[in-house]
């Protein structure tokens, strides 16, 4: 058996283990909490926005699936990872469900986050370009991936989706059909906001296209809102795992320190007993 | 004084900054400065980065911008603010 002091050290440094993944799964949990009223009024404000511009056209939906089109030919998949580890296998089940539908001669690869990109160049996949996340605290900055997915004549966003606390999944979304999507409450076709009885200032064609380039914007914050949602729950749960192995440990250490204890406990009263024995037969033979 | 009010929504993608009652709104754009009062025409615009600010019956709110698109019908006030 081990020696009671060591025991308590290993007890020692796992509480601190202990200590440090409460935190942890603390914060995760606070971050949770921010991130869901950030996508909930995200939602809210596309829906605003859209109301509006499906007033100054009659077809905004191609009018926008034009915009997006340049076509190059090829096909983009964008993948949402994280920045930073802790957060369980939810970056591998990714990076698997990507690769799934990934073919190199018809489709490139840009990747958000450094555990993504670490992911893909393990497996030896080449990626076109990388960018980190966009900070999820304040504004989130999304024009260069915008940028980089223009020449594509279709674009694939995968990232990881919150559903519960406990759960989340991968999903994949084509950009032009969610905003489709997301825009599936359109307005009373009569209702229109015409040049005749309202003043555009620019012009409208100026800003129907600041509206179009805020929704898109807007969907690909969602995406990455989203994940950054799955990411800090998927972070929370493997704490939460973590924080309880280690109180097993620490009541594992415990038990065994006060085995230990008594063990050597016992041995000095065995030690004192037999000492006795030993006086007391000395004494005899005298 | 007109009682009359202008039905004002201020809100970024992630940020709801005002929702209420207010008498003037102004803000910048590429034209320059402009007002919105009650009975104000319907109105579309887009916002250059200038500093947008809603006149209520109590305060003043200022709200630093720097693009955004307003809309305004019928007295409703539509500010997308910080794109």
């Amino acid at each position: 058996m081990r020696r009671a002091n060591a025991i308590q050290k290993d007890q020692t440094e796992i509480e601190t283990v202990e200590d440090l993944t409460g935190v942890f799964e603390s914060l995760a949990s606070t971050q949770v909490a921010k991130i869901k009223t950030k996508v909930e009024l995200s939602k809210e404000f596309f829906d605003l926005i859209w109301s509006k511009y499906s007033l100054i056209r009659v077809d905004p939906k191609s009018r926008i699936t034009q915009r997006i089109r340049q076509d190059n030919g090829k096909n983009v998949f964008v993948v949402i990872s994280a920045e930073a580890g802790l957060s369980g296998d939810i970056d591998q089940r990714l990076i698997e469900t990507v690769l799934k539908d990934y073919d190199p001669k018809t489709t490139d690869l840009i990747v958000l986050g450094s555990h993504g990109a670490q992911q893909l160049m393990q497996r030896g996949i080449r990626y076109t370009h990388y960018f980190r996340v966009p900070e999820t605290d304040s504004y989130v900055d999304v024009s260069p991936v915008i940028k980089a997915i223009e020449p594509y004549k279709e674009t694939k966003i995968y990232y990881e989706e919150y559903l519960s606390l406990g759960t989340q999944g991968i999903k994949k979304m084509d950009l032009i059909q969610t905003i489709h999507t997301m825009s599936d409450s359109t307005n009373d076709p009569d209702d229109v906001i015409a040049e005749t009885d309202t003043v555009f200032e620019p012009s409208l064609e100026e800003i129907a296209d600041s509206m179009e380039q805020a929704m898109m914007t807007l969907a690909f914050s969602q995406a990455i809102l989203e994940s950054s949602l799955a990411q800090d729950a998927s972070r929370f749960n493997a704490m939460a795992v973590a924080k309880k192995r280690a109180m097993e440990l620490v009541n594992f250490y415990k038990l065994e320190f006060h085995q230990s204890k008594r063990s050597e406990s016992d041995r000095r009263m065995r030690e004192v007993m037999i000492s006795l024995k030993r006086k007391k037969r000395a004494r005899n033979n005298v | 004084m007109s009682n009359q009010q202008l039905n004002v929504i201020a809100r970024a993608p992630f940020e709801l900054y005002f929702e209420g009652q207010a008498q003037v709104v102004s803000a910048v754009n590429k034209i320059g400065k402009f007002d919105i009062l009650p009975g104000h025409t319907d109105f579309f615009s887009l916002i250059n980065p200038c500093d947008v600010v809603i006149e209520t019956d109590n305060e003043q709110i200022s709200i630093p911008t720097t693009n955004g698109i307003v809309t305004v019908r019928d007295d409703q006030v539509m500010l997308f603010l910080n794109l």
